[in-house]
């Protein structure tokens, strides 16, 4: 049995031993014990050094507010978490854990020497004392700080764990399951309704489980406990522990963080570290308590310095007596009861110093009974003890005068300033707050939400629960259902009432007191003083100059300190300075918990096409296309890219390539008023393509500028193939739905996405019809031109198929219902055998495409580029009156000289452009330069030079002039060509 | 939908199984011509969006105002008399069988399962309804054909993903957290 | 995430079924070319980027209709939807501030 546990007490299992490790010393726990409990009750307060001043700290608080005791818990490779708050690990078998932010170690640390310099690291010492020499910022004050200062340490390898989403829809979200929540849930869950009730902590019960000795209908605390929820589950109850509720976000979506296996000796196979749940519940119910304020004193951060409440929690969940000797100081009747439970458990506590003159007479009774002398209107001006508390000192207060202090010996110090409701989800919201002359309350509601019990300034369990009680029954009003009222009768209840302070008054130097308001930044009362000395007039500017309420505690514990503390400093009441806004997570929650699924394989959504397999077991080399994965290129052994790319442009040149095409866009527009939309939509003219041909349409937007292209098909008289890039086929498709059902909601015309339905692959190259031709059924070859198309079948199988070509070769693309894609492609390969046929990839798509001087959607254009600058005025049909971006194609900047125009560029040595590389007319001229255009594309090609092209201003008039491409490694001279470098009277289609 | 193996809960929990492809048809037409057209093809075509109607083997889905998914045996050609009110009732008929690969989701589980990637309440789906929402980023067509028995029609391209991630809720599910 | 009610489906939705398509009521005039430089620059351009209630469009993934919405750019609350086509409805009498 360790020191300071009581044998049989509390919610541990006394039969179950934990061992594990802390800073490499081994220890003995209970299951059911937090780390801090299992620490404090071998007598071990010392759990961390602090942020700034690395002072010696332990546990000031038994819950998920904890700001000190933040340690390192590893669960082998790739699982060690820093920044874990003692206060909330569970014990597991074989936990292995650590202290931060101290060297050489926990009790002797050098880093402790900045304590010393107390003075100098005052609020916005960073702004003040860094300022010269410059040189010094990056090499000497950015690491040396980083490296003193800050938390944990960030894991190195990857998380092997794994994280699990779900959506919950729930007509009732009660937030916390203490008397309030437990009370709220009982009464929603009348009627029918779908009730979840959620709790942080492993146990549900909340300040009940600290509270043993309160009666409920008769039932000592934790029987009454246990049979609600026996209750709650035969009523159909989500009933939800280890969950946190960090962000509470519009229209009562509730985030909420489920801790599944970090308590677990052993977690399931498979098993989620957390799941996130995104609920969106019908009504909230906040049911989430209040926090306890810390006192703020000189040394009030010291080990064995903690909240009252949080020693009373020890002592009844975890059966830890957190000192034989301690000593209470108080504004609140709360830290009294504390003090008497301590008191019949074995602890002779040393004082009760209350700062208040009057206290309550029954609780002066009860201490004279257990002979715990009282200190009344008594102030605390200091403490002793390194790593643990030894002394406390009180003095008399009357008026302003303080009065000689005078110390008293502890092992601890218990204390309370109050208590303040717990408004962070409520604040998400953006609700207002109230003052209520001691603390602030929700005031105006934004959600369909209810606030009950202590989370808003209620005390004492019989209002506390009958609020619960009431704030379930209006919730249930609020989804239009009524239930029964419910009454408790609590016995051995615990009211109470306090006053809030700003620093508690001193006879020393306050401005050298280390009173701390907040302890994980190393925030005192002196900081924000000076910060409002030096002009912060706001408390957000405050919080910022002093990082007041900015720790991973997101000032649970400081933030009405500062705000008492600013107010006064300011000469204002607390609500005209106001409180910072709480924002989300509630508590620090891991980034695998934020992603879920989406990491690894997952991480994003990769389509693969139907011939993927084929690409894959052939040893394609794959790149990322829009949402796609496509055949980049297919080296064989011992080729590089560059090697494997040429092969395949030279063997389509030669004989036959295929390509896999699948992920073209498709869209089926079918109709009588087809034409009439593909007249409107496209700036092509439609109306005398036949059927059984096919054209290359244009799209722009209403800009004028060119937004996607395709090669699309006439079927039928009502119904056209429309080819998009792969990028834009959603695109495409929800504009022209955009302008089908809002603009012309008259036309008889449909849109179907059949980008799916088919896989396509493509043939080119001088064979490719010979190739083709005896595989095909159906097609009369003397009416099936370059541009054809029609519906047939191929190899057996139905086929749409096109003649056209984005190489300059003689050109097929043969669409398959996508089941008989890789079939299709097998067949294509064998009859292709005799040809050399060669699957080529996405790369010598390019450089044969580049060759012929077609440009790419969204590599040549950037959204800026018209028909006109793209050299692309052919395809528009001047004819029609209207068409998308006709008008803007006469707008002045439009047609205005020195656009930027598309043209080729051949570079004087012969080297490869870099693509976005920036185009000057003079090298030599002062920087700045001006920048005239730009690298679009560059290829090493299958002419023996590379090719490129670019967007420059004026360019069609430059034909043949030479121009500049400064790159890394030296400017490149340039000629300005025709786009067109390969076969340009386009003699190999007609062979 | 229980197996006969319910002492192995996890086992039973979810299953997970493609069904064969069936013919599918994607109809818009104006509600001007709707009856007519349903006429043709033998069925009331229901107007709320999520209803199905079925008759002789040929269901239809109400995807939107003026779309339905028509589902039919392979081998069947329910559009022909449709093609043949074309001036009559004119709309759009494409046949999209090979869009999409319909998976079969069933067990007790089943709710949690899509509840991991889809916001939509699934729970709230009246049996017999079906409609086109999302599944992480996919967007897919979930049937509900029982309590506990979904059909989902996914793109083609989207399976890999949908699959991967629908194996890791799987494991979840069996490790029962 | 917000909810949003398609006016087609009948139903309240959750956001990820939905995408935004820019301020409603600007129709494409029926005659471009009779528009000068400044009143087609207008149409492409010019928008009224409302603090508060703003007209809006957006298109339900489930029933694939474009739909207007009436939402308030300071509170992100939806006030009201209603089909393409149908006339802008004037605004609610409270505007939140």
């Amino acid at each position: 049995m360790s020191r300071y546990r009581i044998m049989g007490k509390g919610r541990v299992d006394h039969s179950a031993p934990v061992s594990f490790t802390f800073d490499g010393k081994t220890y003995k726990g209970l299951r059911g014990d937090t780390v801090a409990s299992a620490l404090l009750a071998n007598g071990v307060h010392l759990m961390g050094r602090s942020f700034k001043y690395h002072r010696p700290r332990g546990a000031v608080t038994a819950g998920s507010e904890e700001p000190n005791a933040l340690i390192g818990t590893s669960r082998g490779a790739g699982r060690f978490e820093p920044n874990t708050r003692a206060t909330v690990q569970e014990l597991r078998a074989g936990l292995v854990t650590e202290s931060q932010n101290k060297w050489p170690n926990l009790s002797f640390d050098l880093g402790a020497i900045n304590d010393r310099a107390y003075m100098l690291f005052s609020a916005g010492f960073y702004y003040k004392t860094f300022m010269w020499p410059k040189s010094f910022w990056d090499k000497v004050y950015e690491p040396v700080i980083r490296g003193a200062a800050g938390l944990g340490k960030s894991p190195t390898e990857p998380d092997p764990d794994r994280y699990a989403s779900r959506y919950l829809h729930t007509d009732v979200l009660v937030v916390g399951a203490g008397p309030a929540g437990i009370a709220a849930a009982l009464a929603a869950a009348q009627s029918g309704a779908d009730v979840t009730l959620v709790d942080e902590n492993p146990e549900m019960g909340g300040s009940l489980l600290s509270d043993p000795a309160v009666q409920i209908d008769g039932k000592p605390a934790w029987d009454w406990v246990e049979a609600q929820l026996g209750r709650l589950r035969a009523a159909g109850v989500r009933l939800m522990t280890r969950t946190t509720a960090i962000g509470y976000y519009h229209q009562n979506m509730v985030g909420l963080c489920q801790r599944l296996t970090d308590h677990l000796d052993n977690p399931p196979k498979g098993a989620p570290r957390e799941r996130m749940w995104r609920v969106r519940a019908g009504q909230v119910v906040l049911a989430q308590g209040a926090l306890e304020k810390p006192l703020v004193f000189d040394g009030n951060d010291r080990p064995g310095v903690m909240l009252a409440g949080a020693a009373q929690t020890y002592l009844h969940k975890f059966g830890v007596r957190v000192g034989d000797n301690p000593a209470v100081v108080t504004s609140h009747d709360s830290a009294w009861y504390a003090a008497f439970d301590l008191a019949d458990h074995g602890a002779r506590i040393a004082a009760i110093i209350d700062t208040r003159d009057a206290v309550r007479p029954d609780l002066l009774e009860a201490a004279r009974k257990r002979g715990i002398k009282v200190l009344a209107s008594h102030t605390v001006t200091t403490t002793t003890g390194r790593s643990r508390v030894k002394s406390v000192r009180a003095a008399l207060v009357r008026g302003d005068t303080v009065g000689a202090g005078h110390d008293i010996a502890c092992d601890c110090l218990l204390m309370s300033g109050g208590w303040t409701p717990s408004l962070h989800l409520f604040s998400h919201t953006k609700g207002s707050l109230a003052w209520d002359g001691q603390t602030f309350l929700p005031d105006r509601k934004t959600e369909d939400c209810e606030i009950a019990g202590a989370g808003r300034g209620l005390w004492g369990y019989q209002p506390v629960l009958a609020d619960g009680a009431a704030a379930g029954l209006r919730a249930l009003a609020g989804l239009g259902r009524a239930g029964h009222d419910a009454c408790f009768t609590v016995g051995n209840d615990r009211p109470g009432t306090g006053v809030t302070h700003t620093e508690l008054p001193t006879d020393g130097n306050a401005g050298k007191a280390r009173a701390f308001i907040d302890f994980q930044n190393d925030v005192t009362a002196k900081d924000i003083r000076l910060a409002v000395r030096e002009g912060m007039r706001s408390i957000e500017h405050v919080k910022r100059y002093t990082t007041n309420g900015m720790a991973t505690d997101q000032g649970k514990m400081s933030n009405i300190n500062g705000l008492m503390i600013a107010a006064d400093a300011l000469g204002k009441a607390p609500p005209q300075v106001g409180l910072t806004t709480f924002r989300p997570p509630y508590t620090p929650t891991s980034f695998g918990a934020f992603c879920g699924y989406l990491r690894g394989e997952t991480f994003q959504l990769t389509r693969k096409t139907p011939i993927d397999p084929w690409a894959e077991a052939n040893g394609a080399v794959f790149e990322p296309v829009a949402q796609w994965r496509r055949a980049w290129y297919f080296p064989k052994p011992g080729e590089d890219m560059h090697a494997a790319v040429l092969r395949e442009c030279k063997a389509t040149r030669a004989s036959l390539g295929i390509f896999d095409a699948s992920t073209l866009g498709k869209i089926e527009v079918a109709g009588p008023d087809a034409v009439e939309f593909m007249n409107r939509i496209y700036t092509n003219p439609w109306t005398k393509l036949a059927p059984g041909r096919c054209r290359y349409g244009l799209l722009l937007g209403e800009d004028g500028f060119i937004r996607d292209d395709g090669v699309i098909g006439r079927l039928s008289p009502d119904l056209f193939h429309v080819t998009t890039t792969t990028g834009g086929a959603a695109r495409v498709l929800t504009m022209m739905e955009d302008y089908l059902q809002t603009e012309w909601p008259d036309l008889d015309v449909w849109l179907t996405s059949t980008t799916e339905q088919w896989a396509t692959v493509a043939l080119n190259g001088p064979n490719a019809l010979t190739m083709l031709k005896p595989l095909v059924q159906g097609v009369d070859w003397d009416d099936f031109p370059h541009m054809s198309c029609g519906e047939c079948t191929v190899a057996g199988l139905p086929a749409r198929l096109f003649r056209l070509s984005f190489t300059g070769e003689i050109g097929f693309e043969v669409n398959v219902p996508a089941r008989h894609g890789l079939a299709l492609w097998t067949a294509l390969m064998e009859a292709g055998k005799p040809y050399d046929i060669c699957p080529y990839g996405t790369e010598t798509m390019h450089v044969l495409r580049a060759e012929k001087g077609y440009i790419i959607v969204g590599q040549d254009t950037d959204g800026t580029v018209t028909p006109a600058d793209a050299g692309l005025d052919w395809a528009v049909c001047k004819a029609k009156k209207d068409f998308v971006g006709k008008r803007s194609l006469s707008r002045p900047d439009i047609v205005a000289k020195g656009r930027k125009q598309l043209v080729g560029l051949l570079t004087e040595d012969g080297s490869l452009l870099q693509e976005g590389a920036q185009i000057v007319l003079d090298p030599d001229q002062p920087k700045p330069m001006r920048m005239v255009g730009h690298v679009t594309s560059s290829y090493q090609s299958t002419m023996g030079h590379p090719i490129a092209m670019a967007v420059i201003e004026g360019g069609f008039d430059k034909m043949g002039e030479t121009v500049f491409v400064p790159m890394p490694d030296g400017v490149r001279k340039a000629r300005i060509t025709s786009t067109v470098f390969y076969d340009p009277e386009g003699l190999r289609l007609k062979a | 939908m229980m197996t006969s193996q319910k002492h192995d809960f996890a086992a039973a929990a979810i299953r997970i199984e493609d069904v064969a492809p069936t013919l599918r048809l994607s109809l818009r037409v104006k509600p001007a011509h709707r009856e007519t057209l349903g006429r043709a093809l033998g069925l009331d075509l229901p107007t709320r969006v999520g209803t199905r109607a079925a008759a002789n083997g040929t269901e239809a889905l109400c995807l939107g105002p003026d779309e339905w998914l028509i589902v039919a045996p392979e081998g069947t050609d329910p559009a022909a008399p449709a093609r043949a009110a074309y001036a009559q009732a004119p709309h759009s008929l494409v046949d999209i069988s090979d869009r999409e690969i319909t998976l079969r989701l069933s067990g007790p589980a089943v709710l949690d399962v899509l509840a991991s990637c889809c916001p939509r309440n699934i729970a709230a789906m009246p049996v017999g309804s079906a409609v086109r929402t999302v599944f992480d980023s996919a967007t897919v067509i979930l049937w509900r054909d029982g309590p506990t028995d979904f059909r989902m029609d996914i793109w083609r391209s989207f399976v890999p993903h949908v699959c991967a991630l629908l194996a890791q809720v799987q494991d979840e599910v069996m490790a029962d957290l | 995430m917000l909810l949003i009610h398609c006016p087609y489906c009948e139903d309240t939705l959750p956001e990820l079924e939905f995408t935004y398509a820019g301020e409603a009521h600007i129709a494409r005039p029926a005659d471009p070319s009779a528009l000068s430089d400044e009143e087609w620059r207008d149409y492409l351009f010019i928008r009224t980027n409302a603090r508060g209630p703003h007209y809006e469009r957006w298109r339900h993934v489930g029933c694939g209709r474009f739909f207007n919405a009436l939402r308030d750019t300071v509170s992100d609350r939806f006030l009201m939807t209603y089909k393409a086509g149908l006339p802008r409805p004037p605004l609610p009498q409270e505007t939140v501030e």
